[in-house]
């Protein structure tokens, strides 16, 4: 099969899931949405940002890559040659993913678990011969530790490929010499150079790597390589300093006038995958939080943040949350004195909440 | 690429459902089973990422911290819940699951202002039960193991 026609496939799939999500919104009950919204009281974890119709979680099968690529470059440029580099866009041709966006459903959990064990002491059987042997192992380890503490309690951001699924709100900003895709955890934003080469002036990795890609009409195809060592998710198996990735990335407008981002991603790794794997992302516009008013912060997660790691005698680690008064605690509108040390402690106006400091004070 | 890709390419599957339900950290230092109230004058309502934290001064003058949601979970909910929704000295009544080793904190449940509105920031630190609390609180319960324990009589 020829990835033409696997291209010409994928659109009758995508089609399909028009139509099928197209029913399950029109059958949805009123108000199913707004229950979900409140936060999952009754059992169910809260949810994260919510909002929109039609947040069932379809998603694309996954499509693997045409051919066994030995490596993500093999495939990234197996691709560009395939499309003769692709479609050069202009400001006003280059598709527009904007307003926010919340994660929706993936099948990348179940690439690792049987029935897609997911989170802090996931349930389910691990699925052998995915992992190598060392990185099982390691993923063993952290299911038997549960999962009580996490890297990005200290902050980190999530990096890739976890950015692809953690919760809280996207942005995509798409021109036709970069897009920029953010997300509000962790300020931590992608950035995909198009029709450009890798370049690594650092000498390092980071935690997103360094992204290029190309677009196919209104398909971006993009490569990321020199990723920090990171993970699919917590509770979820670890990523090594040679973790690779080809995504194409689509938006697909429904035919409720709901509109989707799928990603299609293959994930390489030599160090911790047998073989390339591929699963399947998902965003849905999130409507109700632009209703909301809602607009992404600087997450102050420097400044703002009272939870630590803690690690037991036993060596499990933990996470524990500071309280006023306490060594290191985060004051999260008040005067810290430890942002200013070279100001007087009562110069006026230094609170970072005027709006309710300052009158309280003046009262 | 042999036949049966074109047709995983075809076929749709309803994915194991992934809805992001996690906080960027654990909330092993919340003790979920058990549920509190507290009233107290509020200090500070942080409506900022990466959590919503509620201070709250108690009758005896101490200061207590709260961990909610990150705003952008939160904000679609009803009641509406915003930066401006607790202000400095307002009475609330406050649910909570508290630390488990037993300092002046939790993870914050419902919060309740004076005029009976039931607010809910919670995030995953604390599962409590709307129904259930409007029902204690009225009865005037202070801890979900008291009403449970006075059901069981």
């Amino acid at each position: 099969m020829t990835f033409r026609r696997q291209m010409l496939t994928c659109g009758a799939a995508l089609c399909l899931m028009t139509w099928v999500s197209t029913l399950v919104v029109a059958q949805a009950p009123v108000g199913q949405e707004g229950a979900g919204a409140q936060g999952g009281r009754g059992g169910a974890p809260p949810a994260a940002p919510t909002g929109g119709p039609g947040r069932g979680n379809f998603v694309p099968e996954p499509v693997p890559p045409p051919e066994n690529f030995a490596t993500s470059k093999e495939h990234y440029e197996f691709l560009y040659r395939l499309h003769k580099g692709g479609t050069r866009h202009t400001y006003e041709s280059i598709p527009k993913w904007e307003g926010l966006w919340s994660a929706a459903g993936n099948t990348s959990t179940g690439l690792f678990v049987k029935g897609g064990g997911f989170g802090p002491g996931a349930a389910g059987e691990m699925i052998p011969g995915v992992l190598t042997p060392a990185y099982e192992e390691a993923f063993k380890k952290r299911r038997s530790l549960g999962a009580d503490y996490d890297r990005l309690t200290t902050c980190e951001p999530a990096g890739y490929p976890r950015w692809l699924l953690e919760p809280y709100v996207r942005e995509f900003v798409n021109t036709p010499s970069q897009s920029w895709w953010m997300n509000d955890l962790g300020n931590d934003t992608r950035r995909v150079y198009i029709g450009q080469e890798h370049k690594n002036i650092d000498g390092t990795h980071s935690p997103e790597g360094d992204s290029i890609g190309f677009w196919v009409d209104d398909m971006l195809i993009v490569h990321t390589i020199h990723i920090y060592p990171n993970d699919y998710f917590r509770g979820q198996p670890p990523t090594s300093n040679q973790f690779e990735s080809v995504e194409v990335w689509r938006m697909v407008p429904l035919a409720n006038g709901e509109r989707r981002i799928n990603v299609n991603v293959t994930f390489y790794d030599k160090l911790s995958l047998l073989r390339p794997v591929t699963a399947t992302y998902t965003f849905r516009r999130n409507t109700a939080l632009e209703e909301s008013g809602y607009r992404m912060r600087h997450w102050e997660c420097e400044s703002n943040e009272n939870s630590f790691l803690v690690i037991d005698d036993k060596g499990k680690p933990a996470t524990q949350f500071r309280l006023p008064g306490e060594p290191g605690f985060d004051d999260v509108r008040g005067v810290d004195p430890r942002r200013n040390p070279d100001l007087p402690p009562d110069l006026p106006g230094q609170a970072k909440n005027p709006i309710f400091d300052d009158a309280v004070k003046v009262k | 690429m042999k036949t049966p890709r074109m047709l995983l390419g075809a076929v749709l599957t309803v994915a194991a459902a992934t809805t992001v339900v996690h906080a960027h950290h654990s909330f092993s230092m919340f003790d979920n089973t058990r549920e509190e109230v507290i009233v107290g004058d509020v200090v500070r309502w942080g409506f900022n990422s990466p959590h919503t934290l509620m201070y709250i001064k108690d009758a005896k003058g101490t200061t207590w911290g709260f961990e909610g949601a990150a705003p952008p979970a939160i904000v679609a909910r009803t009641p509406r819940i915003d930066g401006f929704t607790f202000k400095p000295g307002d009475r609330i009544t406050l649910i909570h699951c508290p630390l488990r080793d037993g300092r002046s904190g939790g993870a914050i449940g419902f919060i309740v202002t004076k005029d009976g509105t039931w607010y809910n920031p919670a995030d995953g630190g604390c599962r409590a039960n709307e129904m259930n609390w409007r029902k204690w609180l009225e009865a005037g319960y202070t801890s979900r193991a008291q009403a449970e324990a006075a059901a069981k009589k």
